[in-house]
């Protein structure tokens, strides 16, 4: 458990140092608060929510619509485009680089984390581990190695212009990460 | 060659390219010190090295492997030969498909292939998304850095090529503009029916692409339009999944001091896709282009396979003092010192040949190279290899192969023109030389000296009971423009108590020689020299010169090898040889007794040979420091100065340009004496700094305390 402490803290101070914003819930209750006040605080209206277990066991939507914005409707495209926040979940947090790992091979979870403005990603604290190598064998271990592995540290950037770093210029220009405590891991899988 | 100092001369007349480039480059290594804090970073680049000599050793066997997986997983995997049927295969899919826009990541791959140019050609809307590589096509310029394609441009000339392409005002202000980028290039995203990128890796054993993006252009390029094609050149492959770690602890940190990049990209085989018109398709179309164009040529090639281990992170260029003046100029579709290697076998030889020369063998891009490719070293065996086909010019033919080799006509010949420089001489200094008149202008250089070393040192001071002998090689420039620095040498060992002795029958060093590519004639060299050396017993071979030293310790043994005698001749030499402040530090009980405190504030300059390749920076430092000199160090510390030899006559304003930059970092210190362990960057700083440049040899020897009577 101090192990797991000291990985969330490290986890925490990097992918902060990589400008994104890092929070805490440890009941599906804190969590479902915590999202609904990102929502209200960033000021979004439309909002396109993944489908994943995590995501799912969370009940996000009257969550969504409690913070005064609606879920993005029409196919996957037009919700991709019109979001202005995309929710998604996350397997994995890598301490060492801060950065979040995810299978991105459905549609629906690759589009809502790359298009939209703001992006919302939820990962389970189990889902920590030390380092890129760490990461790379849980998905070895699990057998097939998932046709879109996407690593995920800060939000877009670019610096080309003057070498200055400016961001969000083909993806998310905000990246708020919400670990998800021990107790509530849901009937995940 | 003329033609080629043109290009130079233009490309130093942009300000704005270099200096972009040499303020990145300061920023760069400390950033990237930073980045690597905690890492090893040897540790890390040997293991990446090791990964990629097992891909070069494996290429066609790991080439299978990654067609049958990236196939299982349903990829359509092709096997391009050359450029011709890469580009051919991408225009005739795009055709059979009736695609007409393209949106592409940033790939180098595309790039040699000239594939923007072609598709266009053929009627297709081709349309970079990295921003960088975006205002490099609307601009139609050619991208001038490996990772910052448009690192050239300032925020108002980028602005001036939205307003004219795109019709749109918009003030310089960057976040702006990068919201414009993101708007226009959203709607090309959302609008195009084939993707094309390029991958950082792929991975034989799981069929796996690997690709690093920062803004994340390549995660659309992959995910919006319902065709992807990847190209990738073979040796982009990696056995295991495992070995893309050590690439990703890497490829980030070197290239843009970076822990890691915003997104790393796994795609193995077919994922799913909604198309333009809002279709879902369950399985997209992936077509991977597995690129030959002269690598397996490069994997057959004993030496040059080495430049197969490049993960293209760029760090050679931004050390590079001669990439840092010249950017892109410095190059062809790939840039800089590993670029040279690359257009040699990707694009064309004769480009190749003539980049070469703008190398001026600092040695600085080996340290840093993420892959431990000693890239000096390739490129002076390119120079052997197209001087071996084509010669050398029929000037430096006369110089370095008719005179230099030939020690009684060379030196008769310094002697000469010392008495004839006569008229160019003021106050000491060389002032606008006939034939040369670049090479002075400026700058005072010093004089050939009418009296060389050789001719001074029977009047030298000699210890009453010598501790021993020792051979001194003093080398062209000491004896010849710097006698002073051989009589310091000798008035210190001389007052520590060793007899210095100056074999008459050395000559040139040879390094000239070398340099330009001779092996044979450098050979020829190096025989008189270690016959004239072995002529004497002695303890050790001192030098005060770090490319004699150079020459002496690790090329005589390489280029004699062959021959059984003069290898172990050379062998033996090369264990007595080092260079004269280490000699000195590793006795410095002999010397610090008899020390005066130097009262100067010195600053310590590295020369490239005797920092990267000796090694041997630490001992002046220590010698000064324990001398009770206060050191200085300048900011950025490691900066050439631009003498390179040969390099120097053949391209004398980028010399210059780069010991501008040298001489900013010497000022800046506020040292009012700059030290050295070498005579060329004595020649090349003396000729423009104000303050006192002096030998170590020559502090010592005016500290010491009692100095033997001459
Ligand atoms: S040796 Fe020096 S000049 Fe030559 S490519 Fe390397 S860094 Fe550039
Ligand atoms: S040669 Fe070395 S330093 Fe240069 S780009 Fe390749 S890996 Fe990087």
């Amino acid at each position: 458990m101090a192990e797991r402490e000291e990985l969330i803290s490290a986890f925490s101070a990097q992918a902060r140092l990589l400008g994104a914003e890092v929070y805490r819930a440890s009941s599906p209750g804190e969590a479902r608060a915590l999202v609904k006040e990102i929502i209200e605080s960033t000021g979004v209206r439309r909002v396109a929510l993944a489908s994943s277990p995590l995501l799912a066991s969370l009940d996000l939507i009257p969550v969504i619509e409690a913070a005064g914005a609606e879920l993005v409707k029409g196919s996957l495209r037009e919700q991709a485009e019109t979001a202005e926040m995309g929710i998604t979940a996350f397997e994995l947090a890598v301490a060492e680089t801060g950065t979040l790992v995810h299978d991105a091979t459905e549609l629906d979870t690759r589009l809502f984390s790359m298009l939209p403005l703001v992006h919302l990603a939820l990962v389970p604290v189990r889902g920590l581990v030390a380092n890129l190598e760490e990461a790379l064998n849980y998905w070895l271990t699990r057998g097939e190695i998932p046709g879109y592995l996407a690593f995920v540290s800060g939000p877009s950037r670019t610096a080309d212009i003057e070498r200055v770093l400016t961001v969000g210029v083909h993806g998310p220009g905000r990246l708020l990460i919400v670990l998800l405590g021990e107790e509530e891991v849901c009937s995940h899988e | 060659m003329n033609e080629l100092r043109e290009k130079v001369k233009k490309a130093l007349a942009n300000r704005r390219v270099s200096w972009a480039l040499t303020h990145f480059a300061d920023n760069y290594v400390i950033a990237r010190e930073k980045a690597y804090a905690g890492k090893d970073f040897a540790t890390l680049r040997q293991k990446v090295a090791q990964i990629k000599e097992e891909t070069i050793a494996r290429l066609e066997e790991l080439a299978e492997q990654f067609t049958r997986e990236a196939t299982r997983r349903g990829a359509v995997v092709y096997r391009a030969a050359s450029a011709e049927e890469a580009r051919a295969y991408i225009a005739d899919l795009a055709r059979a498909k009736g695609i007409e826009t393209v949106v592409k990541s940033k790939s180098m791959a595309t790039e040699e292939l000239h594939l923007n140019r072609y598709l266009q050609q053929q009627g297709l809307e081709v349309v970079e998304t990295d921003l960088g590589e975006w205002i490099i096509q609307l601009s139609g310029q050619r991208p001038s850095h490996l990772v910052m394609p448009a690192i050239h441009l300032s925020r108002q000339e980028v602005a001036e090529i939205f307003r004219e392409k795109l019709g749109v005002e918009v003030e310089p202000d960057i976040g702006r503009m990068v919201k414009l980028a993101r708007r226009e290039l959203r709607k090309k995203f959302l609008g195009a029916w084939m993707g094309i990128s390029g991958a950082n890796l792929a991975v034989a054993e799981t069929g796996t692409l690997v690709i690093l993006t920062n803004e994340g252009n390549a995660r659309l390029t992959t995910t919006l339009p319902p065709v992807h094609v990847v190209v990738v050149g073979l040796e982009k492959l990696v056995p295991r999944l495992v070995d893309i770690v050590p690439v990703l602890e890497v490829l980030p940190r070197s290239a843009t001091a970076q822990i890691l990049t915003s997104y790393v990209t796994l795609i193995t085989g077919s994922v799913p896709a909604v198309d333009p018109e809002g279709n879902y398709l369950p399985q997209k179309e992936l077509h991977i282009i597995l690129l030959d164009n002269g690598r397996t040529r490069m994997a057959a090639d004993p030496v040059f396979r080495e430049a197969l281990k490049c993960i293209r992170c760029a760090a050679c260029l931004n050390v590079c003092p001669v990439y840092q003046q010249l950017g892109g100029t410095f190059g062809a579709v790939y840039t800089g010192g590993i670029g040279v290697i690359l257009t040699a076998f990707f694009t064309g030889f004769e480009e190749a040949a003539q980049l070469q020369e703008l190398c001026l063998g600092c040695q600085r891009c080996r340290e840093y190279c993420s892959a431990n490719i000693d890239l000096p070293g390739l490129i002076e065996e390119l120079r052997r290899r197209v001087v071996a086909k084509k010669g050398v010019g029929p000037a430096a033919r006369v110089a370095l192969a008719g005179i230099l080799p030939r020690r009684r006509l060379f030196h008769t010949f310094l002697r000469t023109a010392a008495r004839l420089q006569a008229p160019w001489v003021k106050e000491g200094k060389l002032c606008r030389l006939p034939f040369f008149p670049e090479l002075t202008e400026g700058r005072a250089l010093p004089p050939l000296s009418l009296v060389p070393f050789r001719d001074r040192t029977a009047r030298l001071p000699r210890p009453q009971s010598p501790r021993g002998k020792v051979l001194f090689f003093s080398g062209c420039l000491i004896d010849y423009v710097f006698p002073r620095i051989g009589e310091a040498v000798d008035r210190v060992l001389a007052a520590m108590g060793w007899e210095l002795v100056h074999p008459k029958g050395q000559g040139c060093c040879g390094f000239p020689v070398w340099q330009a590519g001779l092996p044979g004639t450098f050979a020829r060299l190096a025989q008189q020299n270690l016959a004239a050396l072995a002529e004497i017993e002695a303890e050790a071979v001192i030098t005060a010169c770090p490319t004699c030293t150079v020459a002496l310790k690790y090329l005589y043994p390489e280029v004699l090898k062959g021959d059984a005698k003069w290898a172990e001749l050379a062998r033996v030499l090369a264990e007595k040889v080092t260079d004269f402040s280490s000699f000195v530090w590793e006795r410095r009980e002999e010397i610090l007794p008899i020390l005066a405190p130097i009262r100067e504030r010195i600053t310590y300059h590295d020369s490239c040979h005797l920092k990267y390749t000796l090694r041997a920076d630490r001992a002046p430092r220590e010698l000064l420091l324990a001398g009770g000199a206060e050191l200085k160090e300048m900011a950025p510390p490691e900066l050439c100065c631009g003498f390179g030899g040969s390099f120097t006559l053949k391209f004398p304003e980028l010399s210059r340009a780069i010991l501008k930059r040298k001489l900013q970092a010497i000022e800046g210190s506020g040292a009012e004496t700059v030290a050295l362990d070498c005579p060329g960057c004595l020649w090349q700083i003396g000729s423009v700094f104000s303050g006192k440049a002096k030998h170590t040899a020559e502090i010592l020897a005016e500290s010491l305390k009692y100095p033997l009577a001459l």
